[in-house]
């Protein structure tokens, strides 16, 4: 029997802080530890889902998020299928980064059509009380750079984290299903080999 | 991996790597720089000009183009070499205030991703109505495979002497407006720069190493500079015997003309002449033209090592005379490679093996050492913890370093007991010993990985101004990883790669075929000298035995190629692609015996040091070729007479098997 089943690669991106490697813990492992190490380099957990029928294989990518380390997680943007931006709620720069981490993914991972890629935006540490970005403010910079779907979420309590991310994947099917990308396979093919290296000559 | 660049190689454009204007020639002094004390920058007018790092198809070109406006030497920044301290504080300040304004110029143009490359036009220091001197004679450019090496000096600012392989040296380059690190690590992307064995300030090059550093621009560098071309020359091609190619070289009036034009060596020529040179060596050519493997044939056996028991309080103290001198440091510190320290120890050793203090230093000198560094270790702590909230509101950048230590104290090694619970004391030292480094070294700052470095120190320390100067020394070493450009990792990296071709060019090569032959999957290995793979204790075994030097330069690389020994056959047999070799190694984390580790890379060492056809890049990184750095030579000229001390010794022999 022949099932569909897609390789999705999303990368969360976003200062360092914001709770990016949580995030990805809460959703694959459905774990959270505040103690846990700020990462080094890069990491990726894989999660089966299914959304709306679709058999997913999400492959979620977590990187350093400190300005210092570009040049180690750039290359790993490339094939991503969706970016999710990531700031937490009680860190104001984190929120006016968001932009700048926009333009990163968009050079590096070298999208051909930025306008119609699917970007997912994250609030997260909602549990924390004192709030720095206003749930208004956020969706308006949403609203203003591309309409972007917005989740405030927690890590810790599991709030909105689900929601989150398979909003991330019903964002990339829809894509794919416009373009009539979708892959069907007999397995779930792991390796996909980045993109083509050396494009970014201009 | 290559093959993508080479439809870029068809048309051979010049493409500028780097470029910094304020680069100054001093022509009246250029008879005696080396020895004139007095020579002095308000003497005479200066040449000033832009040095640039040029690449044209596979040739790497080091240019400096004088440029028309002359200088007047009163409005330099860093001037003179006055030695009232109000001048130096002032000019100080005013390097800092340059250091930055560049950091913000870059962090401005790394966002601005528009251009691939930038033409920077800072405004030069000027000059109303000077006189113009001549200037064409003072251009030059030379290839990068025409150099032998490059001094560097300091006078107050640095300048850089360049040294060509027929001994002829170029007019000093001096960096009155800072940039000699940035040219220096440019430069690194396609030589490799070691410090000469006689002299620190001596930077000899070798090994345009385009391939690696070129691929691994591929992956891993910043694509402001453009993607560059295919490389035409295998790293150690170009080592042997130095082929130099074309050299472009004018020079005017300054040194007299001078023009070598030699035609470069066809490929199949360097080939055949290497099978000369090189016995045991295999030339493998690919499909692709311009590109070739070099097979080593025979490494030998690998030797057999065995570890000791950590040395003992006893035996530590028995190496101190009556004032506190450590009587042998080199018998100690071969100790320490064996077998370790026992935890009690280590709070006095770490402080000698990190240099924080003398092995010949008296008690009393060291009593004194702590005491000045106490006081200035809490002198620097009160300069960040003075910061208003109004002060801190206008300095971003410290702002930005405070938020991000905080957050990254809160997680490290928080399951430690030293570091666990909610108001532990061991956080807020952590907390301030970075903060009060960021004061330190503003210009690093507080980069993340940091924390985890000082954890160890400050647990064994149990002192907040000793742990902050062992972190400091300890920073010392790994501070290019950290920098802007981390030019350290990068260069970590091409010499593992280096150091694995010879060790296992088949894996290597698995690697190349994957895509990851750049080795990325080791960076948290390199960057925190595998804080993050080992338990904490064996973390302060690995780091003890790193710290002493033994039993070559880089030894941490050769850890490296001993886990990745372990690991290789799984990871080609299970055919582990891009995703999954970086996933398997992650996952190493916390499953690794340190002390497998340590034996397997001596073996290596030792199996790398008996074969006489090493390559001299590999030579080089380990520092083989000098005879102090010779682990055997060292074992034997210090084998020890004397049977009080069970681990002196058997210190002595790495390859005789011991007590278990």
């Amino acid at each position: 029997m022949t099932t569909k089943t897609s390789l999705l690669k999303v990368i969360l991106l976003g200062d360092g802080g914001v709770g990016k490697s949580s995030l990805m813990n809460r959703y694959v492992t459905n774990k959270f530890d505040a103690h846990l190490f700020h990462t080094i380099g890069v990491e990726f957990l894989n999660k089966d889902l299914e959304v709306d029928g679709h058999q997913v294989t999400l492959q979620i990518w977590d990187t350093a998020g400190q300005e210092r380390f570009r040049s180690l997680r750039t290359p790993f943007y490339r094939g991503s299928d969706c970016c999710l931006l990531t700031f937490s709620v009680d860190d104001n720069q984190s929120f006016l980064n968001l932009g700048n981490w926009k333009k990163e993914f968009i050079y590096y991972a070298d999208v051909k059509e930025p306008e119609k890629f699917p970007f997912v935006v994250l609030g997260n540490k909602l549990d924390v009380a004192e709030r720095q970005v206003s749930t208004e403010e956020a969706r308006q910079w949403c609203q203003e750079n591309g309409d972007y779907n917005y989740y405030e979420t927690s890590a810790k309590d599991a709030t909105n984290v689900a929601v989150a991310f398979e909003e991330a994947v019903r964002r990339v099917l829809s894509m794919e299903e416009r373009t009539d990308h979708l892959i069907p396979t007999d397995t779930v093919k792991l390796h996909r080999k980045p993109r083509s290296a050396g494009t970014c000559c201009s | 991996m290559v093959t993508s660049l080479s439809s870029m190689a068809a048309e051979p454009e010049l493409k500028v790597i780097f470029e910094h204007d304020g680069v100054f020639l001093h022509p009246t002094s250029d008879d005696d720089e080396e020895d004139d004390e007095d020579e002095g920058v308000d003497r005479d007018l200066l040449v000033s000009g832009i040095l640039r790092i040029l690449q044209r198809d596979s040739e790497v070109v080091v240019e400096f183009r004088p440029q028309e406006d002359t200088v007047d030497p009163s409005n330099m920044l860093c001037a003179g070499k006055d030695s009232s301290s109000v001048v130096q504080w002032s000019q100080g300040s005013e390097e800092v205030a340059v250091s930055q304004l560049e950091t913000q110029h870059s962090y401005e143009t790394e966002w601005d991703m528009l251009n691939a490359v930038t033409f920077r036009k800072r405004q030069t220091v000027s000059t109303d109505g000077a006189p113009s001197m001549e200037r064409n004679c003072c251009f030059f450019s030379i290839n990068v495979c025409d150099l032998q090496s490059i001094t560097v000096k300091d006078e107050g600012w640095t300048f850089l002497i360049l040294t060509l392989k027929d001994s002829s040296s170029l007019p000093p380059l001096h960096f009155h407006q800072g940039g000699s690190r940035t040219f220096l690590e440019t430069l690194q992307r396609f030589t490799l720069l070691t410090q000469s064995e006689g002299d620190e300030s001596c930077l000899v090059v070798s090994a345009p190493n385009k391939a690696l550093s070129q691929s691994f621009e591929n992956l891993l560098d910043d694509h402001n500079y453009g993607l560059v071309h295919k490389l035409r020359r295998d790293p150690y091609v170009t080592t042997f015997g130095g082929f130099s190619k074309v050299t472009n070289y004018i020079m005017g009036t300054l040194r007299g003309s001078e023009e070598t034009q030699r035609p470069p060596l066809q490929d199949e020529n360097r080939a055949e002449l290497l099978c000369d040179v090189i016995p045991g060596l295999e030339i493998n050519r690919q499909e692709e033209p311009g590109f070739e493997v070099i097979t080593r044939v025979d490494l030998g056996e690998r030797p057999q090592v065995t570890r000791s028991d950590p040395l003992t309080s006893e035996e530590w103290s028995q190496q101190q005379d009556a004032e506190g001198r450590m009587m042998d440091s080199t018998r100690l510190r071969h100790a320490i490679f064996r077998g370790g320290l026992s935890h009690a120890v280590r709070k006095e050793a770490w402080k000698f093996l990190l240099g924080f203090f003398q092995w010949d230093s008296t008690l009393e000198d060291r009593k004194l050492l702590q005491r000045d560094k106490t006081d200035e270790y809490f002198r620097m702590k009160l300069q960040w913890k003075s910061v208003s909230e109004e002060q801190e509101r206008r300095n971003s950048r410290l702002r930005d370093f405070k938020s991000l230590i905080e957050k990254d104290v809160n997680r490290t090694d928080r399951t430690n007991h030293f570091y666990e619970g909610v108001d532990n004391p061991g956080l807020v030292l952590l907390h301030d010993i970075l903060m009060t480094y960021v004061m330190y070294d503003f210009d690093l700052g507080y980069v993340q990985g940091m924390s985890d470095l000082l954890s160890p120190i400050l647990l064994v320390m149990e002192n907040e101004a000793d742990a902050f100067w062992c972190f400091v020394c300890f920073m010392d070493h790994m501070h290019q990883n950290f920098e802007e450009k981390m030019q350290g990792m990068k260069t970590q990296l091409k010499q593992l790669s280096m150091l694995l071709r010879l060790l296992d060019l088949k894996f290597l090569n698995y690697l190349e075929s994957q895509d990851s032959g750049v080795l990325y999957f080791c960076f948290r290995w390199l960057l925190l000298r595998f804080k993050r793979e080992l338990c904490f204790q064996d973390v302060l075994r690995l780091w003890e035995v790193m710290w002493t030097g033994l039993p070559c330069e880089n030894f941490h690389l050769l850890l490296c190629c001993a886990v990745l020994d372990s690991e290789k056959q799984t990871i080609m047999e299970k055919q582990y692609g891009f995703n999954e070799i970086l996933k398997h190694i992650n996952e190493l984390s916390m499953k690794l015996d340190v002390e497998e580790i340590l034996q397997k890379a001596e073996s290596i060492c030792l199996q790398i040091q008996s074969c006489k056809d090493r390559p001299s890049p590999v030579s080089v990184i380990l520092g083989l070729d000098s005879a102090d750095a010779d682990w055997s030579n060292v074992s034997s000229s210090h084998r020890p007479t004397t049977s009080t001390n069970g681990h002196l010794n058997d210190s002595s022999s790495g390859q005789s098997p011991q007590r278990s």
